[in-house]
């Protein structure tokens, strides 16, 4: 496969908005708790202490673009780095394990596109639907899911939070941790309740239909700290939807009792409180592991060029 | 040779050089400061490069935290971090030397057994002078012989703080180790030691077991391939008591086997000893030191020309048998009573101004009463007198009861007996040791005086006559700075912080200097040529009393006590 390196920097490929994932035609049923007259915040019980929490997140980084060659024809594509682990949290110590990292070279299925060896690094193909932004974003982002899901199914605990939606990963012990709202589950009668939470308060629960994984269990919840503005603080959290209502009640007061002792505080995560310690120190710790984008690139512009490893 | 486990390996984020290099230790591995460690290199050629090195410093850090406050989220379980831990190794030996840096990544071997003498360049060494055990593994830490006895190099220089330095403890050691290890062969039994004892009375229970040595203790004599016993043949020489007709020698506590120590003004008159009284009796830019040297001049033909006998000195027709009477007779000469008269010019030298000779009788006069006692010719003996260096082994010369001045004196002069005998014996074997501490008031930095002269002749040419000086003081910086670098070895106790800095330590590297401040009692770091990094080593309790409360039944009584002193003696 011939190929050539971008000469930009990676970065300003990137000026598109990357597109929601979060399912926007979902049905919502927000009377499963409570009745809509009745909506109030609802205390979390008191803080505990658990014996193990678990958190998942994955991390990806755009290496370079490349311009795949083929009979007359240049395709553009894109080396990206992933990396995904597991902060496992007991009381006094929290540990990074299930470390994975994968290299990918994100092309349309179409084009001739096969894995890239370097001296240090192997991208392997990973097939997107066709060139455009959306499409490779989508490549990587399916990658990274897949990675994180990886390292769950390795770990047996009582309570792993996936950092950002479910979407589909139901088994029992998974939590749905999701910081970036782009979407609002509520009505516009319901919001007011958000503004009204108060730090640990979370609003009743409402289901969610459909969409990818079938129904989850969702609701709001207010971290400590500090309240710039009304929905400072406000994170969603989201549980496989099987059982009871009642079923799912009792685990979100364990979830809300558990997780605002991680809430972060402002000087040290850009985004406090609701990048959580565990994931925040997670992300530096995979960001390392990604390797040095420079040293990567370099070896990328070398094999173009034709260089042997 | 069978697999051993790696400490860790070289860590790629600090520089690597050939000289020191960081090692990141392994999971449930640990290295302490002063472990020896070595790590091997492969050139491209074949050639194994294998580089020996001790830990200088040691760290530990959180990896993934930001802030100083991240330990509390860290220690809570709530922020992910990882302990790493980090040594740094200054190299001490590369065999063969080929000087290329280790790599990064390459596994970091702790030294044991035998690998100790090759990461200590020990191996081609023939001559080993225990010299006390490494901190760290208590194992032997050998002296190559032959920077000490002057085939390579000479000399010993000892830096420490009073008290707790232990600096007259570890020469007395390394004594001890060269009498009795066997490195000097055959040869031990004729080599002698002169130690000045500069204060309290440590030295002079040399021949007495300590009775607080415990089972431990001789044990660490045995790892050094020692016997833990007092020392076999000692002399000690001690000034008069002050007023005692009898001369009986002053020491304190030390009443049997001591000799008295004084010359005889005949004696003071032949061997000119004269200047010796005066602290700066060399200094050029002092005037009164012709009349000194025109003084030495007459006294020696005096003494020459017409001696009393006895010990004492005819002059100008007067008979002088004590030092009084000697200072009388000689500023007679200098201030008649006559003042129309003036000065006999063959004594006062030619051109001298009336203060001159002025100052030349104050300060002479003002010496009477701290010397007056060593010299005399009014005792029993004083015709046979002379001061015997020769008949022990060990002559330990008692000075600490004694004024600054008269210590002086009696440094000079018994310092420059020894050497004169030793150049007129025209051979360096066998070895004579001297003790010597507070250097910095015999031979300070600045300013001269005939007992520096004498120490510099003994640091500059000793090593070829076989004089070898183990010095000691508190502070290097104030001490001759080719006294101290002369000194093929050098040992640093315990220092003061200020002191520390200072360029005379700069063979220590950096974190050993600052642990020098911290530095128990027993603990020195100990600087040969052949190492280019000092090592830290411990030295096992004296076996021998440093005072009355410690020393044993003498050896030589075999068991018998001493008799204890009669509180009612001299009582009528």
């Amino acid at each position: 496969m011939r190929f050539s390196v971008e000469t930009w920097a990676p970065e300003y490929g990137a000026s598109v908005n990357w597109p929601s994932i979060e399912e926007t035609d979902d049905e919502v049923d927000v009377e499963v708790e409570k009745r809509i007259s009745d909506w109030a915040p609802i205390d979390s019980p008191p803080p505990t202490i658990p014996e193990e929490i678990v958190f998942i997140d994955g991390i990806q980084r755009i290496d370079a673009r490349i311009w795949i060659h083929h009979e007359g024809l240049s395709t553009p594509a894109v080396c990206a780095s992933l990396a995904a682990g597991a902060t496992i949290c007991r009381p006094g110590q929290a540990l990074i394990e299930d470390v994975k990292v994968c290299r990918v070279l994100i092309a349309p299925a179409s084009s001739p596109a096969s894995p890239i060896k370097t001296r240090h690094a192997v991208y392997e193909f990973a097939p997107a639907a066709d060139a455009t932004p959306e499409a490779t974003y989508r490549a990587i982002h399916d990658r990274r899911h897949h990675m994180e899901t990886r390292v769950a199914a390795a770990i047996r605990s009582d309570l792993i939070v996936f950092d950002g939606p479910l979407r589909g990963r139901n088994h029992h012990n998974a939590v749905g941790y999701v910081k970036t709202h782009h979407r609002f589950y509520l009505t516009d009668g319901l919001k007011p309740v958000l503004g009204d939470l108060g730090d640990g308060q979370r609003t009743p629960l409402f289901l969610i239909g459909g969409g990818p994984g079938g129904g989850r269990w969702s609701w709001y919840l207010r971290l400590p700290g500090p309240r710039a503005h009304p929905f400072a603080g406000i994170v969603r959290l989201e549980l496989p939807g099987v059982g009871t209502a009642d079923e799912a009640v009792a685990r979100v007061g364990l979830v809300g009792s558990c997780l605002p002792r991680f809430a972060s505080e402002p000087h040290r995560e850009s985004r406090s409180p609701q990048n959580l310690y565990p994931i925040a120190g997670l992300e530096r710790q995979l960001r390392q592991r990604l390797g040095d984008q420079v040293f990567l690139d370099r070896e990328l512009r070398i094999m173009a060029a034709g260089g042997t490893m | 040779m069978a697999e051993i486990e790696s400490v860790g390996r070289v860590l790629g984020t600090d520089h690597s050089t050939p000289l020191a290099f960081w090692v990141a230790v392994g999971e449930h591995q640990h290295l302490q400061l002063d472990d020896l460690v070595a790590v091997d290199r492969v050139l491209p050629t074949g050639e194994i490069i294998s580089i020996y090195g001790v830990v200088a410093k040691v760290r530990a850090r959180h990896e993934g935290a930001t802030f100083d406050s991240d330990v509390f989220l860290i220690a809570d379980g709530v922020l992910p971090a990882v302990v790493s831990e980090a040594a740094e190794i200054q190299v001490t030996r590369v065999a063969p030397e080929t000087f290329v840096p280790p790599l990064p990544g390459a596994p970091v071997r702790r030294v044991v057994g035998e690998e100790r003498d090759e990461a200590l360049d020990m191996t081609e060494v023939e001559r080993k002078l225990p010299a006390g055990l490494t901190r760290e593994s208590s194992q032997p830490m050998m002296l190559d012989l032959d920077f000490l006895d002057g085939t390579k190099g000479a000399h010993v220089n000892i830096s420490g703080i009073s008290g707790v330095a232990t600096k007259t403890s570890y020469a007395t050691f390394l004594l001890y180790s060269l009498f009795n290890s066997g490195v000097l062969g055959a040869a031990a039994a004729n080599t002698k030691a002169l130690i000045f004892n500069v204060k309290g009375e440590d030295l002079l229970f040399l021949d007495r077991p300590n009775n607080r040595l415990d089972e431990d203790q001789r044990a660490l004599y045995g790892v050094l391939g020692l016997e833990a016993r007092p020392f076999r043949s000692i002399g000690i020489l001690a000034p008069p008591r002050r007023g005692d007709p009898n001369g009986t020698p002053h020491t304190g506590a030390r009443t049997t086997g001591v000799g008295p120590l004084y010359w005889t003004v005949a004696q003071f008159c032949r061997l000119r000893l004269l200047p010796f009284l005066f602290a700066d009796a060399e200094d050029e830019r002092q005037q009164y030191t012709i009349v000194v040297h025109a003084v030495t001049d007459q006294l020696e033909r005096c003494a020459r020309t017409t001696p009393a006998g006895d010990g004492a000195v005819r002059v100008a027709g007067r008979t002088a048998r004590t030092f009084d009477q000697l200072v009388d007779v000689v500023c007679d000469q200098l201030q008649p009573e006559d003042p129309e008269e003036g000065p006999d010019p063959r004594w006062s030298g030619r051109s001298v101004t009336t203060g001159t000779i002025n100052a030349f009788v104050r300060r002479l006069s003002s010496a009477r009463r701290h010397v007056d006692h060593l010299i005399r010719a009014d005792l029993a003996d004083a015709e046979t007198h002379a001061i015997d260096l020769d008949s022990q082994q060990v002559t330990v010369v008692d000075l600490h009861l004694l004024h600054d001045r008269a210590k002086r004196f009696v440094v000079g002069v018994v310092l420059r007996q020894a050497f004169e005998s030793k150049e007129e014996s025209g051979t360096a074997e066998p070895l004579q040791f001297v003790v010597l501490d507070e250097l910095n008031k015999y031979a300070p930095r600045s300013s001269s005086s005939p007992i520096k002269e004498i120490l510099l002749d003994v640091a500059e040419r000793g090593r070829s006559l076989g004089i070898i000086l183990i010095g000691a003081q508190q502070t290097a910086s104030e001490v001759e700075r080719r006294i101290v670098s002369n000194s093929a070895v050098r040992v640093v106790g315990r220092l003061d912080t200020a002191e520390a800095g200072r360029e005379q330590y700069g063979f220590l590297p950096s974190a050993q200097r600052q642990r020098s401040t911290i530095l128990k009692p027993g603990a020195m770091f100990v600087s040969q040529p052949r190492l280019p990094v000092p090592v830290l080593i411990e030295f096992p309790f004296p076996a021998w009393a440093t005072r009355t409360a410690e020393a044993g039944p003498d050896s030589a009584s075999s068991g018998s006590a001493d008799p204890l002193p009669d509180p009612f003696a001299g009582l009528t």
